[in-house]
């Protein structure tokens, strides 16, 4: 079955790459307003209209940059949650993650006077951030340190706690309920150079840290006690991946708002193509997880016109039915 | 995105105005305006039979104690004189929206006007509620056990109506026509002072970086036609608006676009979208959403004139 695993793994990593190039090329020319592609070239190239000025360099290429930074935080995420929980349906929002991200971005509307996805990104970090934290330390304690089964109890129950303040928040105050419906539905309307510039950084040591805990990861899928036999220190690769989970889940939702299924469906896909080695599955779903971001968006655009609808919503609709039909099709691999 | 609620919204931002409408009355020349507002009082006149969304009911003839589910209602009661003694708001943190002025602002919140509090509003022992059937239909029954309650049908129906309707719950039909005709007289003023026919107009609320477009039935986008202006025409969907995204900016351009903020003191809150492109967006204003949106009746209607005749003449 795994004939020539490296080989596929190019292949894939390859053609995801070809993917995104044509999805990133069609972001440009597509959209709810229709620009012919010669003016599109001609603004490209420093003319164009005020208006294919706005739609192209202020709308299009933005959102398509975030479009990616999204992606691969989510697949990156999806794939670690994964590992470490060794749970086939974990999700980023497993541990928490997006519920602590919503709580503080709720937080800022309501009593801060947050109003711009630009001013949400930095709460929704620390969101992020405190409640992994509170996570690993609640599911650190007693005897049984860090271990999967923990680790997402824990996530799950302060998740709900969290969630209760969120919607208690914007209940009494629909104008927060207002803003939040948007952010909480995951879009990329609006979110530009100053959303995604910012989040370069966390993304990038994500990304590191996600493909460096790799090797350590393989060993612990064959249980802890055969990686601790083979030198490998458990709690502190537990601990790396939940950095790394929370700086790329973290990009992903401070951008976006929380965006489901990608993070879930990704890592099945590529588990399904290029094996069960983690190095590889961490790779592919960075990698593969923007083609279906960056075309949830593009199909967004045109499904609720004159308005769009949000690329959360798309992925939702786009990620369920594949994912449907890859349990059914390959239960071996996704251990469904 | 879903289609809209037609007329979701929020209060707040200080503007003392109670004696507006008896200064718009007094304006347009009406001499019924010297008897305008003031619940009586004193003498109880037994009870008035009124006809409403719920069927019939009898309501005191001249209730004191009104307790308000809907903004129109708690808009209508207070330009009539009678100041509820609780009033559902859309949101309970700005609480009862300042454009009401001084008068209004001791009343109590009842809840939100999705979800009112029947505690709380007992809790006032109110003589009258005042509801509306598409958001408080599962309420009549507790709400009647409460105190004699007369329901509009819809928040979605013209605002006119409402008030008219309100007016009668409160035996004060009379004056309410007289506030409505108020509020026609200031636009026929507005017109007048300023020559805009054949000018178009466009109200924009900006949401979740989608641009909701009102029009010519909505409540602010009906006041700018009063005054002259016609709302550019578009497919409006059978909906009092429509959201646009940000890439069809240009279908919002009109001879005068006003944009709802929280704050019209903050540029910032002025979308990307018109201000990068300034050369279809040449005369637009940040105005209230407190009232341009939330404040339906004929208050927050004469407020809406007020902005739309100072915009007029600044650009005189």
């Amino acid at each position: 079955m795994t004939s020539h695993p490296t080989r596929r793994f190019v292949l894939f990593v390859a053609g995801a790459c070809v993917l995104i190039a044509l999805l990133v090329v069609l972001s440009l020319v597509v959209g709810a307003n229709t620009v012919a592609p010669t003016m599109l070239l001609d603004t490209l190239a420093g003319r164009g209209t005020e208006e294919s000025r706005f739609i192209l360099l202020d709308q299009r290429v933005p959102r398509t940059a975030a479009a990616l930074v999204v992606g691969a935080g989510l697949g990156g995420a999806g794939a670690l949650i994964q590992a470490i929980t060794r749970n086939p349906l974990a999700d980023p929002g497993i541990l928490g993650v997006n519920a602590g991200a919503a709580a503080a971005v709720a937080v800022a509307i309501v009593f801060l006077g947050a109003a711009s996805p630009g001013q949400y990104v930095w709460f929704a970090y620390a969101g992020a951030f405190v409640l992994t934290v509170a996570v690993f330390l609640l599911g650190s304690a007693g005897p049984r340190r860090a271990d999967p089964l923990t680790l997402t109890f824990a996530g799950l129950a302060v998740g709900a706690v969290l969630s209760g303040l969120t919607t208690g928040l914007t209940l009494t105050n629909p104008d927060a309920f207002e803003r939040m419906l948007g952010w909480s539905a995951g879009s990329l309307l609006g979110r530009g150079f100053d959303v995604t510039t910012p989040v370069l950084l966390p993304l990038a040591v994500g990304i590191a840290l996600a493909l460096a805990i790799g090797p350590a990861l393989n060993a612990m899928a064959l249980g802890d006690d055969v990686a601790t036999g083979q030198g490998v220190s458990v709690p502190r690769t537990r601990l790396l991946a939940v950095v790394a989970i929370t700086l790329l889940a973290g990009t992903a939702t401070a951008v976006a708002g929380p965006i489901s299924f990608v993070g879930l469906m990704m890592p099945h896909v590529v588990r399904w193509i290029v094996g069960v080695d983690h190095r590889r599955i961490i790779a592919g779903s960075i990698v593969a997880a923007p083609v279906l971001v960056l075309a949830s968006d593009i199909v967004g655009r045109l499904v609720a016109l004159p308005a769009e609808m949000p690329v959360g919503i798309v992925t939702a609709f786009v990620g369920a039915p594949v994912l449907v039909l890859l349990v059914r099709r390959n239960r071996r691999v996704t251990g469904l | 995105m879903p289609p809209l609620r037609p007329a979701s919204r929020r209060l707040r931002r200080p503007a003392l105005i109670a004696g507006l409408v008896v200064a718009a009355l007094a304006f347009s020349g009406c001499s019924a305006a010297t008897t305008t507002p003031a619940a009586t009082g004193a003498a109880d006149a037994g009870t008035i039979t009124v006809t409403h969304a719920r069927g019939e009911s009898e309501v005191p003839a001249q209730a004191k104690r009104v307790v308000v589910l809907e903004p129109v209602a708690l808009d209508a009661s207070v330009a009539l004189g009678v100041i509820p003694v609780g009033a559902a708001v859309l949101n309970e943190a700005a609480g009862i929206p300042a454009y009401l002025g001084k008068a209004a602002s001791g009343i109590q919140s009842v809840g939100t006007v999705t979800e009112p509090n029947v505690e709380k509003i007992a809790a006032l022992k109110p003589d009258l509620i005042i509801g509306t059937e598409s958001r408080h239909s599962a309420l009549y029954d507790q709400l009647s056990s409460v105190a004699p309650t007369v329901f509009l049908a819809s928040q979605a129906d013209p605002w006119k109506d409402n008030v008219k309707l309100v007016g009668k719950a409160l035996g004060l039909a009379d004056q309410a026509d007289t506030l409505l005709a108020g509020y026609d007289a200031r636009c026929d003023e507005v017109k007048a002072q300023f020559a805009v026919e054949g000018k178009t107009a466009q109200l924009i609320r900006p949401r979740d970086g989608l641009l909701t477009v009102y029009g010519p039935e909505s409540f602010a986008g009906s006041t700018l036609e009063c005054v002259g202006f016609t709302t550019p025409a578009r497919d409006w969907q059978n909906s009092i608006s429509v959201d646009l995204s940000p890439e069809k900016v240009l279908e919002a351009s009109a001879d005068l676009v006003v944009v709802t903020t929280t704050n019209v003191d903050d540029p910032t809150t002025m979308p990307e979208a018109i201000t990068a492109n300034p050369s279809s967006f040449p005369d637009v204003h940040l105005v209230d959403q407190s009232y341009w949106i939330t404040g339906v009746g004929p208050m927050g209607g004469l407020k809406v004139l007020d902005d739309i005749e100072s915009i007029l003449r600044d650009a005189q």
